[in-house]
């Protein structure tokens, strides 16, 4: 991940739910009581980066509360069990764009932190089988050809429409990077091919 | 992110790059041997076939100097033979490549032999003249660069009616696309990150290359975690060192 990869930092802003584990003088606004302390075990989304450096980060205080971490946080709602049994029985009928604009990079970031074998099996079954979903839309989508050709060339266009476009748009950044992917493999192929008579 | 293109070659340099491949022709002129970077061409003599490079068939064709003699493997039959391997008995897997090339022993008269010796490179891009040799029934590297070249500008030397062997191609693309597509599925499973792409020719790589290396880096960052903790877990264990690391320098 690159030091200016827009991606990698707008899943850092992602927001998830952290417990504060001790209590912090005004800064009560984050849990909407202005001008009081923010109490112990109160709940508040904080974005990734920010919970992730509280989380790892430990009071050097008093001697009772050395070695507490400033925060405990639990997965976001985007990776809650309901979505992961979601994903377990049909991987393609989950929008996860829905859940999260970023949702693999935010997966994958949690489970860093987090052990969790069970999420990255699921989540590796989900990505491996939507990805063959999405080549097959991203041979089909589009008209490849610049210069209207006859809809008849263009009868693999079958089947895209009302289900296709639904699935389409529920892609994460990772999934519609790789649908740009594969549709400008297609899209060269074929074009390649209408340019070969002219050489 | 300097580099506008994509890792690996596009379709028109593949394309170029097959222009290098034999094909066999029957000359209608007499034409004496040229001296190129990669040799001499035959002489040519008008009954006799000889093997040039494409670039070269393909302008001997177009000046009407030559006629081309389709490779046996663009035959009708050789196609619909393979059509037939990839839907219904290997349904999963592609075509296998050409065989390497057969010798035949002076001193031992009958029995042909393959050329697998240890000093000789026989994987497809570097096999000599796959193209050309690549026996019916099998699918050379360079197969739908070279077959579209040929329709293209060599429609008439062709064994069958072009439209023919244009529609049959056509089927083999698609069917083989299909397949290169629900290739990745297998990655899907927790212990299985293998693929199998063998006898996957150059222009299907370049149009594939990056969804797939889109889906295999995808799986190895999902992994990333579990793998390290693994790696670690072995360390500390067994002491079993992977030396190399070699997973981690391959920067797919």
């Amino acid at each position: 991940m690159s030091y200016y990869d827009i991606d990698a930092i707008l899943t850092d802003a992602e927001k998830i739910p952290c417990t504060f584990q001790l209590d912090v003088p005004d800064l009560g606004y984050l849990d909407n009581t202005p001008t009081q302390t923010l109490k112990t075990g109160s709940r508040i989304a904080l974005p990734l980066w920010l919970a992730e450096m509280l989380a790892i980060a430990s009071s050097s205080g008093d001697l009772d509360e050395q070695g507490k971490s400033f925060v405990t946080f639990d997965l976001p709602p985007a990776l809650g069990n309901d979505v992961v049994q979601a994903l377990k029985a049909d991987p393609r009928a989950v929008p996860l764009r829905d859940q999260s604009a970023h949702f693999y990079g935010l997966a994958t970031h949690m489970m860093d932190l987090s052990e969790e074998q069970e999420l990255a099996t699921v989540l590796r079954k989900t990505y491996v089988t939507r990805a063959t979903e999405i080549a097959l839309h991203a041979r089909k989508v589009g008209g490849v050809g610049h210069h209207g050709k006859s809809t008849a060339d263009e009868g693999s266009n079958l089947g895209v429409g009302g289900a296709g476009e639904e699935f389409l748009r529920g892609l994460d950044e990772w999934e519609r990077k790789l649908f740009r992917k594969a549709h400008d493999g297609a899209k060269a192929g074929k074009e390649w091919m209408e340019n070969v008579k002219k050489h | 992110m300097a580099l506008p293109l994509p890792p690996g070659l596009t379709h028109a340099e593949v394309a170029f790059l097959a222009e290098m491949e034999m094909v066999t022709i029957v000359p209608r002129q007499r034409l004496e041997s040229m001296d190129l970077l990669s040799g001499q061409t035959p002489p040519l003599r008008p009954p006799h076939r000889a093997q040039l490079p494409l670039w070269l068939a393909l302008l001997l064709k177009k000046q009407r100097r030559a006629n081309i003699v389709p490779p046996p493997w663009l035959h009708p039959a050789s196609l619909s033979e393979i059509i037939h391997r990839e839907t219904k008995e290997n349904p999963q897997t592609f075509s296998p490549p050409p065989p390497p090339p057969a010798h035949a022993n002076p001193h031992d008269p009958g029995h042909a032999r393959r050329l697998a010796d240890a000093d000789t490179i026989l994987s497809p891009p570097f096999q000599p003249s796959c193209t050309a040799s690549a026996p019916a029934g099998y699918l050379p590297y360079h197969w739908l660069e070279v077959a579209e070249a040929l329709l293209a500008h060599a429609g008439d030397d062709m064994a069958a009616p072009a439209g023919e062997v244009r529609s049959l191609l056509r089927d083999l693309v698609e069917v083989r696309a299909a397949k290169m597509r629900s290739s990745t599925s297998v990655l899907g499973g927790a212990e299985n990150g293998l693929m199998e792409l063998t006898g996957v020719g150059a222009i299907e790589l370049a149009e594939s290359r990056a969804f797939v290396l889109g889906v295999v880096d995808g799986v190895r960052k999902i992994g990333a975690g579990a793998e390290a903790a693994r790696r670690e877990d072995e360390e500390q264990g067994g002491g079993i060192h992977d030396d190399d690391g070699s997973d981690d320098d391959m920067g797919i």
